[in-house]
C-alpha cells in the first residue's frame, strides 16, 4: 500500500523535492487504528505552503481523523506529522499557534454571543488585548456577522455558524487553516460566501486544507486533491489532471428507443472507446484520446434508432471517484 | 516568563468567565446546582430531627403528682414524641400504625409509690422495627431512673460523677449540620464542575480549548476557578441557612472560609475529573450523588469516625470528607474529632486538593493525547 501511496504522490507535483520552507504539511506513513479497525492506513502526502488542498472522500473514509491527527486532537498509531517543519508531538503549542481549525461541528459556544466567542478565542491565543476590539470587528465584518455580534450563536443559521467559526479560526492569523466539511448542511448562498472567503485566503498566502465530500466544491476551490477511501490515498493530483487521467471525454446520446446489445457490442469494438453503458434511452460512451470516432458512433446508433440529443463533456470528479473506488459515495 | 505568566492568567480568567456565563444561560441547571446542596442539608436535617424520637402514647389512668412527674421524666429523655391520650384512642393509634408504643401509668401509681410497693408499668411495643423497639426498651428504664433521681433522690445511691471535656453540650443537630455542610460543598462542587467539563465534550466545544496554544494546567485551573465561583453561591446559601436559620455560629470564621475554599477546589477538581471521564452531564449528577452519600455515612457525620467501627475508621482516612468534617467541626465548635488534630488535618486536605487538581489535569491532557472524539 505504501508503494501505491508514494506512486500517487509522485504523480502529483513532485513536491517530495521541495524545500522544507515551502512545505506546510508533511504526513509520513501515518496510521491510525481503533482496535482492529484501521481508520487511516499508511498515508504519506505533502502539502505545499500557500495551496488550497482538498481531502476528498466519502463519509467514514478517514478525512476528519487525518485532520484531527494533524492538529493533535487525535494521537496517531504510527507515522509522523510535521506542520511547517514542526513535529506535532514535540511542538504541540507552536503548531496550535499557527494553525486555525474549523471543525465539522463548529465547536462554538452556542449559549454565548458571537462577540464573546471571538473574545474567548482572542484570549486563548494570547492576542494583544489592545487589539482585541479591532481584530474581532474586522473578522466579524469580513464574514458579515458584525450586526449580529451580540446575538446568541444558538439563534444563527447553519451558514452563519460556519462563517463565525471561520472568522474565529482566522482571528489569530494562522498560517495554516484546516476546514473540516466547511459547507456541510449550509444553504447555497452561504456556501458561495464561504467559497469566496476560502479563495480570498489563498490571495493572502494562507495554506488551506479542506475536507469535503462535495466534489463540486473540491473542483472549484482546490489546487490539488487527495482522494481518500478506507483511510488510504487512492489519488493525488490537480482537478484538471485527475480529469485528464481518468476518462478523457464522455459522450451522452439520448435516443428515441434503447439500442440493442448488437449496437452496444459494435460500439465497444471501436478504437479509443473505453466504456459503453446504457440507462433506458441514455447511452453513455467514454472516449480515451481520439475524438474522430464520434462520427462512427453516431452512424452506428442511427442505423437502429433516431437520436434526440447528443452532448460531449469532461468527466466530473464524482465519476472519477467512482472509477477509482468502484462504489458510490457512502453515508 | 513574565509574559507567559500573564498570558496564562488571562486564559484562566477567560475560561472561568466563559464557564460562569455559560452556566448562567442554562438557568434551570444553575438553579438545580444551587438547590441540590441546600436541599441535601435541609432534608438530612429533617431526617435527623424527626427520626431520633419514637412516637409514643401515654395513657394516664392516674393524675397524681408522681404520675405527672413520671411523664415529665419521659419528656426529659428526648427519646419520645409523647401523645397523652385515652386507652381507647391509644389502641386506635397503635392499630393505625401511628405510634411505636403505649405506656400506661396505672390507676394506683401514686398510692403504690407512697406505700413503697412495686409498680408494674404496662408498655406495649409495636416491634416491627428493632431500632425503634430498642429505643423504647432503653428509654423507659432511663425515664424510670430519671424519675427516681428527681423524685426520690435519697433512694438512688449510685450516681455518675460527670466531668465534661467541653464547656457546653453539643446538640446532635449542631454536630450533624456541620458534617452536612461539608457534604453539601462536596456535592455542589462535583456537580458544578462535572457539568461544566462534561458540557464541553457533549457540545464538542472542548476542541476550541484543546486546540489553543496553552497547557492543560491553564485550562483546568480556569475551569476549576469557574466552578468555584459558581459553587460559592450554593456554599454561601448553605452557610446562611446554618448561621441564620439554624443558629450555629462558627467559632473560627477564618478556618471556615479558608477550608471552604480549599474543599471547593478539591471537589471542583474531582467533579472536573468525573466530567472529563464520563463526558455526559446526565451521568455527572447521579455519579456525584452516588459517591457523596456513602462517603457521608463513613466520614463521621454523626460523631467522630474513630469512635465507630475500626475498619471503617481506617478506610475513611483515605478520602477528604473525613478531614473536611473534622476541620469544620473545629471551625464551628472547636472540636478535635480525629487523632491527627486540626493542623495535620488541614495539611492533609491541602494534599488532597493538590492530588485532585493534578489528577483532573492529567485526565484533560490524556483526552488531548488520546483524541477528543475518538
Amino acid at each position: 500500500m505504501k508503494d501505491i501511496s508514494d506512486q500517487h504522490i509522485k504523480l502529483g507535483n513532485d513536491i517530495d523535492h521541495l524545500d522544507e520552507d515551502h512545505v506546510a504539511v508533511s504526513l509520513c506513513e501515518l496510521t491510525k487504528r481503533f482496535g482492529d479497525f484501521v481508520a487511516v492506513n499508511n498515508l504519506s502526502l505533502t502539502i505545499k505552503s500557500g495551496e488550497i488542498f482538498g481531502l476528498l472522500g466519502p463519509n467514514g473514509s478517514g478525512k476528519t481523523t487525518i485532520v484531527n491527527m494533524m492538529s493533535g486532537l487525535s494521537k496517531y498509531t504510527s507515522g509522523q506529522v510535521k506542520i511547517f517543519g514542526y513535529n506535532i508531538e514535540r511542538h504541540n503549542k507552536v503548531i496550535h499557534a499557527i494553525l486555525g481549525i474549523v471543525p465539522q461541528e463548529t465547536a462554538l459556544y452556542e449559549e454565548l454571543n458571537a462577540w464573546t466567542n471571538m473574545s474567548l478565542h482572542a484570549y486563548l491565543y494570547g492576542l494583544a488585548r489592545s487589539e482585541h476590539t479591532r481584530l474581532i470587528t474586522d473578522m466579524l465584518k469580513l464574514v458579515q456577522l458584525y450586526d449580529r455580534r451580540y446575538n446568541r450563536v444558538s439563534t444563527f443559521s447553519g451558514g452563519m455558524k460556519r462563517r463565525l467559526a471561520l472568522a474565529r479560526a482566522l482571528l489569530h492569523d494562522p498560517r495554516l487553516l484546516c476546514l473540516d466539511e466547511p459547507t456541510l448542511g449550509v444553504d447555497v448562498q452561504s456556501r458561495r460566501a464561504i467559497w469566496d472567503y476560502i479563495l480570498d485566503l489563498k490571495k493572502r498566502n494562507k495554506t488551506v486544507i479542506l475536507t469535503t465530500n462535495y466534489l463540486e466544491e473540491a473542483n472549484m476551490l482546490c489546487d490539488r486533491i487527495a482522494i481518500i477511501d478506507h483511510g488510504k490515498l487512492v489519488a493525488l493530483d490537480t482537478p484538471i489532471s485527475l480529469k485528464q487521467k481518468h476518462g478523457d471525454t464522455i459522450i451522452e446520446i439520448e435516443t428515441i428507443t434503447p439500442v440493442s446489445s448488437i449496437v452496444l457490442a459494435q460500439l465497444r469494438g471501436l478504437k479509443s472507446i473505453t466504456e459503453v453503458t446504457q440507462n433506458r434511452s441514455i447511452l453513455r460512451v467514454v472516449l480515451s484520446g481520439d475524438l474522430s470516432v464520434t462520427g462512427k458512433i453516431v452512424t452506428i446508433v442511427t442505423q437502429e434508432t433516431n437520436i434526440k440529443t447528443i452532448s460531449q463533456r469532461e468527466p466530473n470528479l464524482e465519476e472519477i471517484f467512482l472509477d477509482l473506488t468502484g462504489g458510490a459515495l457512502r453515508d | 516568563m513574565k509574559i507567559n505568566l500573564i498570558y496564562s492568567l488571562y486564559v484562566i480568567l477567560a475560561i472561568a468567565l466563559k464557564d460562569i456565563r455559560t452556566s448562567f444561560t442554562e438557568q434551570a441547571f444553575m438553579i438545580t446546582n444551587i438547590i441540590i446542596p441546600v436541599n441535601f442539608l435541609l432534608f438530612f436535617l429533617l431526617f435527623a430531627l424527626t427520626g431520633g424520637q419514637a412516637p409514643t402514647a401515654v395513657v394516664l389512668e392516674e393524675h397524681g403528682p408522681y404520675a405527672e412527674q413520671f411523664v415529665a421524666a419521659m419528656m426529659k429523655s428526648h427519646s419520645f414524641i409523647i401523645h397523652e391520650t385515652t386507652s381507647i384512642e391509644a389502641q386506635n393509634l397503635m392499630r393505625q400504625g401511628q405510634i411505636v408504643a403505649i405506656v400506661t401509668i396505672p390507676l394506683n401509681f401514686d398510692d403504690a409509690l407512697r406505700k413503697g410497693h412495686q409498680v408494674l408499668l404496662p408498655v406495649m411495643i409495636n416491634n416491627l422495627n428493632v431500632d425503634f423497639t430498642d429505643d423504647i426498651r432503653r428509654a423507659v428504664p432511663l425515664a424510670i431512673t430519671s424519675f427516681y433521681e428527681d423524685t426520690f433522690p435519697n433512694q438512688v445511691v449510685v450516681r455518675a460523677n460527670e466531668q465534661d471535656t467541653n464547656i457546653h453540650d453539643t446538640d446532635y443537630v449542631q454536630y450533624l449540620v456541620v458534617s452536612l455542610m461539608v457534604v453539601s460543598v462536596m456535592l455542589g462542587g462535583m456537580i458544578q464542575a462535572g457539568a461544566n467539563a462534561a458540557r464541553e465534550y457533549e457540545k464538542l466545544t472542548i476542541k476550541e480549548l484543546l486546540l489553543a496554544p496553552t497547557s492543560p494546567w491553564t485550562i483546568q485551573i480556569g475551569k476549576i476557578l469557574g466552578a468555584l465561583v459558581l459553587n460559592s453561591f450554593a456554599v454561601i446559601l448553605v452557610i446562611i441557612v446554618i448561621v441564620v436559620l439554624i443558629g450555629i455560629w462558627p467559632l473560627h470564621w477564618d478556618e471556615l472560609i479558608g477550608f471552604s475554599l480549599l474543599l471547593m477546589i478539591t471537589f471542583a477538581a474531582l467533579g472536573s475529573f468525573i466530567g472529563t471521564m464520563v463526558r455526559r452531564r446526565q451521568a455527572v449528577i447521579p455519579l456525584s450523588i452516588g459517591l457523596t452519600i456513602p462517603v457521608f455515612f463513613i466520614s463521621g457525620a454523626f460523631g467522630p469516625a474513630i469512635w465507630g467501627d475500626k475498619s471503617i475508621a481506617i478506610i475513611t482516612q483515605f478520602q477528604p470528607v473525613y478531614y473536611g468534617i473534622a476541620i469544620f467541626q473545629h471551625a464551628f465548635h472547636n472540636f478535635t474529632t480525629t487523632s491527627t488534630g486540626p493542623t495535620v488535618d488541614g495539611v492533609i486536605l491541602v494534599g488532597f486538593a493538590v492530588i485532585m487538581v493534578l489528577t483532573s489535569t492529567i485526565a484533560l491532557g490524556r483526552s488531548r493525547n488520546k483524541g477528543v472524539m475518538n
